[in-house]
């Protein structure tokens, strides 16, 4: 797991990437009902899942997660967050389009995911935020530099609409090259989600 | 001033400046993220930078005018990048966006401006710059400064007219073509060697060879300006362009020949 701030931004971030995960049915069944539960029952499970949940497979670089981050975080200190929370946000400022369901859908955990990145925005000093983390996801924590490996770049280039783009066409790239192409792209969309056309 | 950007303006090292916005080069993300494996300690090194163009408060303007300004101004190059990112020219990648702030990050592009290459001096708009012209400009080596790139400068001449024409090709109109704003990425880097154009504030879609042309004429005057035998160099550019605009070169080329005899401007009369 990893801890770290930003120097110019309040929040202080925890992040692990889990893989595999077989049981992200599961993990999703709990977001959601933790969500529908009332009183203080309610709030314990909502602070238990009180995690950014993204979908592994489609972040292509530690840049791109990183930048998705640092918008939301962003957006939370400016008061402009455009959804409930600053985790949601992450999930939105990763998707390509307004649609905050959408987004969700796509970037956060899905019945089929096998790899996911958990996220924790808040202060420096969660207890146990390592144990919290694994209380949910199960499965083993990965160095970041794994992320590459699992990058699903199909659904990558179909959410982030790169098939029609001239660049991913231009002759004689080579698959490592179309990749940076793409990464650049997808970094770039996500940086600049706050003010996207 | 107490907003997370500001903090992050603060910690920056300024680089440049204009009239419209303060250029810095900063690091954005903590160095125990980037090099995610080990070594959480060690700082700058191993960190990649980025440049932040923060557009600051123009204080001769009302400040309701000038928050608007700003931040459209902000979103507008974003834009314009994204759009020829997606279309396959070389541009820096947009890094972080806060229009309340005026901030624009960019990726830090490792590698000189073509002004430079060719012996135009520093770059800067000479009035409002201070004394910041420490850096390369004055190596007085008679050395072809493109050496280091492995390639000529006719070949680098080429490399600007491809740029242009994808960027044209993609209906932008970059609106400040100049030698300080196309910068050669060096070859050691993670991309390799580009040419790259940077600074797309005054840039904006248009459709019409008028704009394209004028963006072209920008460009020659430009050259023209700043540096010694300026045509070859100016006809190895168009010569690129032309391969690469297709059937789209000859409109373009119409109205570059009109434009070259009336100025960037057209005629208001009638």
């Amino acid at each position: 797991m990893l801890s770290f701030h930003h120097h110019h931004l309040p929040a202080h971030i925890h992040l692990a990437l889990f893989h595999p995960v077989s049981h992200a049915a599961q993990i999703r069944a709990r977001i959601v009902r933790a969500s529908q539960l009332e009183g203080p029952e309610g709030d314990a499970e909502r602070e238990a899942v009180n995690f950014a949940f993204i979908d592994a497979r489609l972040i292509t670089s530690t840049l791109h997660l990183q930048t998705a981050i640092h918008q939301a975080i962003l957006a939370e200190a400016q008061g402009a967050l455009r959804t409930k929370t600053v985790h949601s946000e992450i999930l939105w400022a990763l998707s390509p389009n307004n649609n905050i369901t959408e987004a969700i859908r796509r970037f956060g955990v899905s019945d089929n995911t096998t790899a996911l990145i958990v996220v924790r925005v808040g202060s420096s000093g969660i207890p146990d935020i390592e144990h919290r983390m694994k209380a949910i996801a199960t499965g083993d924590i990965r160095p970041l530099s794994d992320l590459s490996k699992l990058t699903d770049w199909a659904t990558v280039k179909k959410y982030y609409k790169l098939n029609a783009d001239p660049a991913m066409k231009a002759p004689g790239l080579s698959p490592e090259q179309q990749k940076l192409v793409a990464d650049e792209i997808v970094v770039s969309t996500v940086a600049m989600k706050s003010v996207a056309a | 001033m107490e907003s997370a950007t500001s903090r992050l303006l603060a910690s920056a090292i300024q680089v440049s400046q204009g009239a419209e916005a303060k250029v810095f080069k900063a690091y954005l993300h903590p160095c125990e993220f980037a090099s995610s494996s080990t070594s959480p300690s060690d700082a700058s090194d191993g960190r990649t930078p980025i440049l932040l163009k923060y557009r600051f408060h123009k204080h001769y303007r009302h400040p309701t005018l000038d928050t608007t300004l700003t931040k459209a101004r902000v979103a507008g190059e974003a834009r314009a990048i994204i759009k020829c990112l997606r279309h396959g020219v070389n541009v820096p990648g947009i890094r972080m966006v806060d229009t309340a702030q005026g901030v624009l990050g960019l990726e830090w592009i490792d590698g000189k401006s073509i002004r430079l290459l060719l012996g135009g001096g520093a770059e800067g708009e000479d009035e409002t710059t201070e004394e910041e012209t420490e850096d390369d400009s004055h190596e007085i080596e008679e050395e072809d400064p493109f050496d280091e790139y492995g390639i000529s400068e006719d070949d680098a001449m080429r490399m600007i007219g491809t740029e242009i024409a994808k960027m044209h090709r993609a209906d932008i109109v970059h609106g400040d073509l100049t030698t300080s704003n196309m910068i050669l990425r060096h070859p050691s880097s993670a991309k390799g060697l580009q040419l790259v154009l940077i600074d797309f504030g005054l840039a904006y879609t248009s459709t019409l060879a008028e704009d394209k042309a004028v963006d072209l004429y920008v460009l020659e005057r430009a050259f023209a300006s700043t540096h010694p035998a300026s045509e070859l160099l100016v006809a190895s550019v168009l010569k690129a362009y032309q391969e690469h605009m297709g059937k789209e070169w000859l409109p373009v080329s119409k109205r570059l020949d009109d434009v070259r005899l009336r100025g960037r401007k057209r005629s208001m009369v009638g």
